[in-house]
């Protein structure tokens, strides 16, 4: 009963925002004709308006939302780490990095980026799975965290120095890099979607295993599951989710800490429950975030990541102050 | 009646009388006749000290001599008695001379804030840059400069904010205390959210203003208000002067506290002390070189490895600093010459490995 009623609240938020995001905008567009356009109505300006420029935003909101969302969570349970967090563990750096590096050689198709990122974030987890094997690091959550977000300075300084060499590739990095979902196309979504498809397949294949998992090694092996593959499975998918978010978005740090954080909070440890929490906190905080972005410094736009690191810093801090951390 | 709980012995044992011979091995000491005074110092922290102001004169000169211009050496050294061309004189003195004063300073500033940060927090990976002062001190500045109502020089918001940032990390600190991974995590916290702070300020303003603010918010070298370099060389020598008075006080931090109050420091006085300090040093530095904090952890490390175990080398924290500074501009200047690597990216990529290195070994004891 309780489940169902926390269900019922975060997709009726998400519908609320998602609406919010249609209708409120840093343009003269007036809510009264965008809501027009929703009912079917409205002018042809209007209609580009929300239709062509708005649309698209939401639905790369969406996925990079759901995207990251489940990553994070995915990552935590894998690593038995509240603070595993794509961004913050260098993930989105690696794929950010190899980005950069890409563009400056010249690739601009937006399929290429995609697999480009998610190669660059799969190296990333690989780094962060060696890290947790190293004695000392792996059952000290607070210091994986530190050791990520060295790696995630390292990576974004030697992009800088990729974007010093190259002014053209500079142009293009700059934004892209604070994360922004502003000005993208349709294409760049589909780019996207097949890989995202794969890993949801992923997902659903991983998830009881990885339950059974989160129980200890052996509870997993005497149900019948193989560790190694689980883990691997896990990876790939976490890598597929980052990297093709942050070829949509750029790296976008604390989007994965918090939204798996609330569904926790909501629904409990499980991983199965908290997943399908993510599904809708997800995107509704990278709308929600995407639209304040736009309102707060009208006429102009914030990059989406200043928002997503005023909203996920404090409840680091929250997590990292409390007594005792949480252990999964 | 009462039995004693333990015999005394006979003889009081010989080592209870201090041999001053042993007691002052590895030291020069000298004492003022009514033995009110007293001067002791460390033969190896002499020597250290030396070799590495050596080291410091070295860099300089080849920061003078190498650029765009390579002047050879014999050439600095008459342009530096004033006897050179007028187009050398004018490189070292006008371009070269300012830019590697401002460097050294800082540096020497950032080294001497993250070594008594690190002693008094007992935590070595506590230094201003990671948890976020530096970033802090940024985003005041950027606010001063972009023009959001707030009449305040820049310097002195950098101060502002490096004051803020100090004060919310020690005070959040609370029950878990400063030692140990959770006080680093609630620094980079407070970084991010004023790294954030700075983007929405940038973004929200006109261009212009945007631009102004910018060499503020990368750590470089280039284009500093020659009144910050002032306030700098001031603020270093006091706290200098002041952290050395310090020392000894810092040194008794390291015993447990009822130990350190029983030898008559009052352990939250000196905190308090050390920390001001730290805030003043990082708030001026930032203010002439923005935000360059891996300096701040670097320097004391390699400045303790070459030191006396246990003690608190502040003098070869302040050359180190200096000297990674210089090297670390210089060789931005030379590397992808003629374009110029901001002195912020190559600390950053000399010191991201060295920090990975010592988060990443089996054992490390960050607490100090």
């Amino acid at each position: 009963m309780k489940a169902k009623r926390h269900y019922i609240i975060t997709w009726s938020l998400l519908l609320l925002v998602c609406l919010t995001s249609l209708l409120f905008g840093a343009g003269t567009l007036e809510i009264k004709q965008a809501f027009a356009v929703l009912t079917g109505q409205g002018s042809a300006e209007a209609r580009f308006v929300v239709m062509e420029l708005r649309l698209p935003r939401l639905a790369i909101g969406t996925i990079t939302g759901l995207a990251l969302g489940v990553a994070g969570a995915l990552l935590q349970t894998l690593t038995r780490n509240p603070l595993a967090e794509p961004g913050l563990l260098g993930v989105s750096a690696g794929s950010a990095f190899a980005v950069s590096l890409a563009i400056l050689f010249g690739a601009s198709t937006a399929t290429l980026t995609t697999l480009v990122s998610q190669a660059g974030a799969l190296a990333g987890c690989a780094l962060v799975i060696a890290a947790t094997r190293i004695q000392g690091v792996g059952q000290d959550p607070v210091r994986l965290v530190l050791a990520g977000a060295t790696l995630t300075a390292l990576l974004l300084s030697l992009t800088s120095l990729l974007m010093l060499i190259d002014q053209r590739a500079a142009d293009e990095i700059r934004f892209w890099i604070t994360g922004s979902i502003a000005g993208k196309s349709w294409d760049q979504l589909t780019a996207t979607l097949p890989t995202m498809l794969l890993a949801g397949a992923i997902v659903i294949g991983a998830v009881k295993p990885l339950a059974s998992l989160a129980l200890g090694e052996r509870v997993a092996i005497g149900l019948g599951h193989r560790p190694g593959l689980i883990r691997l499975m896990v990876i790939i998918a976490v890598a597929l989710l980052v990297g093709g978010a942050t070829a949509l978005a750029g790296p976008l740090v604390f989007v994965g800490l918090v939204v798996p954080f609330v569904a926790r909070a909501l629904g409990g440890a499980d991983i199965r429950k908290t997943l399908w929490l993510c599904l809708p906190i997800g995107p509704a905080i990278i709308i929600a975030a995407d639209t304040l972005s736009r309102l707060l410094v009208v006429p102009s736009e914030m990059p989406l990541g200043v928002i997503t690191a005023l909203i996920g810093a404090p409840v680091l801090m929250l997590i990292i102050r409390a007594r005792r951390i949480p252990t999964l | 009646m009462n039995a004693p709980i333990h015999t005394p012995r006979e003889t009081p044992p010989t080592s209870q009388v201090p041999d001053p011979q042993r007691l002052t091995r590895g030291y020069w000491y000298w004492r003022a006749k009514r033995q009110r005074w007293s001067l002791l110092i460390e033969k190896r922290a002499l020597v250290v000290n030396t070799v590495l102001l050596m080291v410091l004169v070295l860099c300089s000169l080849a920061s003078l001599a190498f650029g765009t211009l390579s002047i050879p050496m014999p050439d600095v050294l008459l342009t530096l008695q004033g006897e050179g061309t007028s187009m050398h004189t004018f490189v070292i003195e006008e371009l070269r001379w300012p830019r590697l004063l401002a460097g050294g300073l800082a540096g020497a500033a950032f080294a001497l804030a993250g070594c008594l940060m690190q002693t008094l927090a007992r935590n070595r990976l506590a230094t201003p840059g990671i948890i976020g002062i530096d970033n802090a001190a940024t985003a005041f500045a950027v606010a001063s400069v972009v023009g959001t109502g707030i009449s305040l020089a820049p310097p002195a918001m950098a101060l502002t904010g490096a004051a803020v940032a100090t004060a919310l990390a020690f005070g959040l600190a609370g029950a878990t205390g400063t030692r140990g991974y959770r006080f680093i995590i609630a620094g980079l916290a407070i970084g991010a959210i004023s790294g954030a702070l700075t983007q929405v300020m940038l973004s929200s303003v006109a261009l212009d203003d945007a631009n102004a603010a910018y060499p503020w918010t990368v750590g470089s070298l280039n284009a500093r208000a020659p009144n910050s370099v002032h306030a700098l060389t001031i603020g270093l020598a006091v706290s200098y002067v002041l952290s050395l008075f310090l020392n000894r006080a810092l040194a008794t931090l390291q015993l447990p506290e009822a130990v350190t109050t029983s030898l008559g420091t009052h352990p939250g006085r000196v905190r308090l002390m050390g920390l001001i300090l730290s805030v003043l040093l990082t708030g001026l530095a930032v203010s002439v070189a923005g935000p360059v904090g891996l300096i701040a952890l670097l320097a004391p490390e390699l400045a303790r490895t070459v030191s006396r175990p246990g003690s608190i080398p502040l003098t070869a924290s302040f050359l180190a600093g200096a000297i990674l500074m210089v090297v670390s501009d210089l060789a931005g200047r030379l590397v992808l010459a003629p374009l110029e690597i901001p002195v912020g990216i190559v600390t950053a990529l000399a010191g991201s490995p060295y920090l990975l290195w010592i988060l990443l070994r089996k054992s490390p004891d960050i607490n100090r």
